[in-house]
């Protein structure tokens, strides 16, 4: 099969530049590991600084890669090896075994239903459950059932049940060959790991509670999907005992500005979600109370410091302070920090704790295309300066948060700016 | 049904006639499962409960209570009450309704 342009990874970034080459003509190969486009942005509740829905923005461009007659998807998949022959390179994709039939699933759930096994649901990040067979989240593209044989009972209820005869055990990976001109690398992020901040007590797996971990403490995108308007429960409650939680804290920086945990960068995007998560909470529990532990707040974009001043000035509290522990009395998250504008150690006790996770490299495919990445494993161009977007290979341009951490307005620019690059080049090489 | 059941063999078990057989792990789970979706169901057939009500009927930690009460709420098999103190008491769905 050949195509212009194959770009890897269905995030924003990935479905941006998707849209800007399939818009200029260019046939363009989508290539996703996760069984829906989307990526992290779809996970979120709005955004900053406009508190914009976040799925009203994102869902419109996923149907629009899905339906464009240029773009084609190929979810579920992964580039396992690129080969640059001449100005062609040879790609091989792993297309894995969704043990559904994509063309015959009409995404009615019957399947996901009838299933009687509940494992962590990856879009919430495990605070609430899916099924063994599934559909991955509401909106997504394309709307098909997965089955994960690693949990799955082989029980044929869910076989039984489809009206499509969708459901096929014995679907096999695919290798498939195809051929492009040029690669755009849109790989995204990796969340901080929180439980690797031993100090904060992050439990990690919901349905495996340790006593001395507390399933109040969650991470922000955990919080996202609690705050988002398809969030898994009917409330705004916490995870521990689905109590409408009252006292709130973010601790910003976990993971990031961080040397003992190898990384000092900062994630430029934490002090504003956390700002906004805030401010969402006190929105929905208006006698509810916010507060934010900082080192410092770097609100450095176009409208950031008036949003940061006006969630301040609506009654969140800032308490500056790199947080020491964080402790657990009556199943309530208690943190311990000193209050580096007073002096003060203070202990302070909440209902649920947010832990602001920074933003890590996705370096897993800089061997696959020989690009080099920076000693955080995020890809770097030759010359950061004059060309953002290239690689030290022709032809491969990379997008988003794939080169460093940064906000959706960024990685859209950086998305069109690649895209904007490629079609250059390929109008230099011959279409 | 039972028609189309009669006319195709399952992929299923097709794939146990290969060999391949689920993981005990799983089977040991999903019986785990069935018991703690049981208890829970059982619980609230006496009436509307709160999280830490049910965990403490049918003593088993209140997170795991919680886990559970929330995703039969995504499945709809519990639907939420009233709120006290900010806790919802739940009360089963009765079959056939749901989400
Ligand atoms: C808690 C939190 C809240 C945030 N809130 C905001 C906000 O309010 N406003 C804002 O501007 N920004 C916010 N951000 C930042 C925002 O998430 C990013 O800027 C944006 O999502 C980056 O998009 P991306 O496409 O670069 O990466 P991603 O969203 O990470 O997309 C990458 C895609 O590539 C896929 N992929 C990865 N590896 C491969 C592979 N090998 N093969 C194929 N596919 C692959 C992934 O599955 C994914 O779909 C927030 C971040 C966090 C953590
Ligand atoms: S696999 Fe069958 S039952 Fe499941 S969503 Fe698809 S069509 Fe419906
Ligand atoms: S065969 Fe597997 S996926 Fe299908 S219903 Fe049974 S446990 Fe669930």
């Amino acid at each position: 099969m050949k195509y212009d342009v194959l770009v890897i990874g269905g995030g924003i970034a990935g479905i941006e530049a998707s849209l800007t080459l399939g818009d200029a003509g260019f046939e363009v190969l989508l290539v996703e590991k996760d069984p829906s486009i989307g990526g992290h942005m779809i996970q979120l509740s709005k955004v900053f600084p406009t508190t914009d829905c976040a799925g009203c923005i994102t869902t419109p461009k996923m149907a629009a890669a899905a339906s464009h007659p240029k773009v084609h998807l190929m979810t579920y998949s992964e580039v396992k090896e690129v080969q640059k022959t001449g100005k062609e390179f040879r790609v091989k994709v792993l297309k894995k075994p969704r043990y559904v039939e994509e063309d015959l699933c009409i995404g009615c759930g019957r399947c996901e239903e009838v299933c009687p096994v509940l494992v962590p649901r990856e879009f919430d990040y495990g605070i609430v459950g899916r099924k063994a067979v599934y559909i991955p989240f509401e909106m997504a593209v394309p709307k098909k059932a997965v089955l994960d044989l690693e949990h799955c009972m082989m029980c044929g209820r869910c076989e039984r049940a489809c009206p499509k005869d969708a459901i096929n055990f014995l679907q096999e990976p695919e290798e498939v060959e195809i051929t492009v001109k040029a690669i755009i690398v849109a790989t995204g992020y990796n969340l901080f790991p929180p439980e690797r901040k031993k100090e904060y007590s992050y439990t990690g797996n919901l349905t495996l509670i340790h006593t001395n971990l507390n399933p109040n403490i969650i991470h922000a995108m955990q919080m996202e999907r609690l705050l988002a308007p398809s969030r898994p429960y009917h409330a705004l409650l916490r995870p521990g005992d689905g109590k409408v939680p009252e006292r709130v804290a973010w601790v910003l920086c976990t993971g990031s500005r961080d040397k003992s945990l190898g990384n000092p960068l900062c994630s430029r995007v934490c002090c504003m979600y956390s700002v906004k998560q805030a401010l969402l909470y006190t929105s929905a529990i208006p006698f509810g109370e916010a507060a934010i532990y900082y080192m410092d707040i770097r609100a450095f974009g176009k409208g950031f410091e008036e949003f940061y001043t006006m969630v301040r000035d609506l009654g969140v509290y800032f308490i500056r302070g790199k947080v020491a522990r964080i402790e657990s009395r009556n199943g309530n998250p208690v943190v311990i920090v000193e209050d580096t504008e007073t002096g003060e150690i203070r202990e302070d006790e909440y209902d649920m704790v947010v832990l602001s996770v920074g933003l890590l490299s996705n370096p897993e495919l800089s061997e696959i295309l020989g690009i080099d990445t920076n000693s955080y494993g995020f890809y770097v161009p030759p010359d950061e300066n004059a060309n953002p977007v290239a690689t030290k290979v022709d032809g491969i341009f990379v997008a988003g948060t794939a080169t460093c951490p940064k906000d959706i307005p960024d990685t859209v620019a950086e998305a069109a700016a690649a895209a904007a690059q490629c079609i250059a080049y390929l109008k230099e090489v011959g279409t | 049904m039972a028609e189309k059941q009669a006319k195709k063999e399952l992929t299923v078990k097709k794939l146990r006639d290969k060999g391949v057989k689920p993981r005990e792990e799983v089977i040991e789970m999903a019986k785990e499962q069935r018991k703690i979706i049981k208890q829970i169901s059982e619980c609230l057939k006496a009436g509307p409960k709160t999280i830490p009500e049910i965990a403490f009927e049918i003593n088993m930690p209140v997170g795991i209570v919680a886990w559970y009460v929330l995703t039969m709420f995504k499945y709809g098999q519990v639907e939420p009450g009233e709120e006290i103190d900010g806790y919802y008491k739940y009360k089963l769905v009765a079959k056939g309704g749901g989400k």
